[in-house]
């Protein structure tokens, strides 16, 4: 197998944007290009959920390969929920690594708002189980809520702990010229106020409406080659070291212990070994905070705390720019953004600008390895990325 | 007629699974459409719930209760919760009712009130 590096990135503002689902995934192709002096690419995957259903668009990679003026390149969609950016890579790597193509460029696009928010939430829904979740009115939010109720019993997590993953998330993304949410927030305004409940109503008990990730659009892009195609693209050396998968039941319910995201440990175990690495070698990470509790309970199960510590680590500002290490800089899926598709490669993107030295004034300080992971249905399918700096 | 939620019984090891896989998950053993379809347990212990405030466009409700219990024979299921004011281990009992309706179709499954 040969080594796999990251040679050009791009990426659109995560917020609505009033253009085609074709163009916002072009656009960080086309800025990837343009940043790697690539002009020709052997092979595109791009990583999309709801483009025939949200969009009526099906062959989203075909168009867009056209739209790029790159044909007669190969291309394909990949679709795998919320966690399609992170198996894109997944499938970019293999092709790279294996020695079918040398360059391979990899797209993740998502344009949900051309619907309103209850349609957009209904058709993530669709992710839950038909028959033994979806007709009950199952959502998922209403996972993370029955999720969130059973953590907090168990491991002394407080409402005060989930907004203080809001007010991190947000404050990063206002160093994120491409994050959906530039607006601070702090706990007095989401929590301690008598205007809290306004400004921060229930979704999902006891989840409030700063505990989720909005809906928005947006597309990111990182482009695999070779070591050698790499080098005379000449960006600091990235190389995608690790990657692990896993799952897990489709039914929440049927999970033994309700509390456990296997498919999370396993896939971060899988990654990390396959990078050579222990989780406390990480010095920046994406986690999949759809819901703030995801943040606490993924930084426990890929092993950068103990069981039931995630929230202490982030009380001591631990998962804090400046801190030992710091999570979700770009501000997460929280506050960066959650175009469902796009969101696997945009942690990739964050990561790969972190380990550059490009973050300016969200970034981590000598980041030399970072880990992302990327999330899909309520944890039943799960991609972990391990990206290592050289030289 | 009295309704149930049905679960399915390994014929090769007897494990009953809910819900349907082709596969018995416990044994790995049995061929397609082996199993025996037997109702589930009605009563149970309230495991996890949450109010959604956010519902389906198919819902004409403020919010609404939804929760995971377990059953008497150790099966979990997912279902509706009318419940005034739910208490994680409080024992529910089960009656199948339309939990979903759309423009075309009825939905039934399981809603859950306090035994």
């Amino acid at each position: 197998m040969r080594d796999v590096y990251a040679v050009g990135i791009g990426i659109t503002s995560f917020t609505r944007l009033d253009y085609p689902l074709v163009e916002i995934a072009a656009y960080p192709g086309l800025m990837a290009m343009r940043e790697s002096g690539l002009e020709k690419i052997d092979h595109l995957y791009v990583a999309n959920m709801g483009a025939s259903r949200i969009n009526h668009q099906t062959g989203l990679a075909s168009a867009v390969i056209d739209n790029l003026s790159l044909t007669p390149a190969g291309a394909e969609a990949i679709e795998n929920g919320p966690a399609s950016g992170a198996s894109a890579i997944k499938q970019g790597y293999m092709a790279v690594a294996s020695g079918l193509h040398n360059i391979v460029m990899v797209i993740g696009a998502e344009r949900m708002r051309e619907v309103n928010n209850l349609e957009a939430t209904d058709y993530v829904a669709t992710l839950t189980h038909p028959m033994a979740e979806y007709i009950y009115g199952v959502t998922l939010p209403a996972l993370a809520g029955m999720f969130t109720r059973l953590y907090m019993l168990k491991y002394g997590v407080t409402a005060r702990h989930l907004a203080m993953v809001a007010v991190k998330n947000h404050r990063n993304a206002m160093n994120n010229f491409f994050a959906h949410l530039h607006e601070e927030v702090t706990l007095e305004g989401i929590l301690d106020s008598p205007e809290a409940l306004t400004n921060n109503p229930i979704v999902a008990d006891p989840l409030r409406f700063y505990d989720c990730c909005p809906v928005s659009d947006g597309g990111a892009c990182v482009i695999l080659a070779t070591g050698d195609i790499a080098k005379k693209a000449g960006k600091p050396m990235v190389r995608l070291a690790g990657i692990g998968q896993a799952t897990d039941t489709h039914a929440v319910h049927d999970r033994k212990e309700p509390t456990d995201l296997l498919a999370v440990r396993e896939a971060a175990r899988q990654s990390f070994k396959m990078a050579g690495i222990e989780p406390g070698d990480v010095d920046v990470a994406e986690l999949h905070d759809a819901f703030t509790i995801l943040e606490i309970a993924e930084s426990e199960e890929v092993g950068f705390f103990p069981r039931g510590q995630g929230h202490l680590a982030l009380e001591k500002g631990e998962t804090s720019l400046g801190g030992i290490l710091p999570i979700n800089t770009s501000g997460g899926l929280k506050a960066r953004g959650h175009p469902v598709g796009a969101t696997g490669v945009a942690q990739a993107h964050e990561i790969i600008v972190q380990l550059r030295g490009q973050a300016e004034k969200r970034q981590v300080k000598d980041a030399r390895i970072g880990f992302t992971c990327n999330f899909g249905g309520f944890g039943n399918n799960v991609v972990c990325l391990t990206f290592v700096k050289e030289g | 007629m009295e309704m149930s939620i049905y679960g399915y019984k390994c014929i090769k090891c007897g494990h009953v699974q809910y819900p349907y896989r082709t596969i018995c998950k416990n044994c790995h053993k049995n061929n397609h459409n082996e199993f025996e379809i037997v109702p589930l347990p009605k009563k149970g212990k309230l495991l996890t719930f949450t109010h959604l405030y956010a519902p389906p466009s198919d819902y004409e409700v403020v919010s609404l209760g939804l929760g995971i219990v377990e059953l008497e024979d150790g099966n979990r299921i997912t279902g509706q919760l009318k419940i005034d004011q739910p208490q994680i281990g409080m024992s529910v009992a089960g009656r199948v009712e339309v939990v979903r309706r759309d423009e075309y179709n009825k939905y039934w499954g399981i809603v859950f009130y306090p035994a």
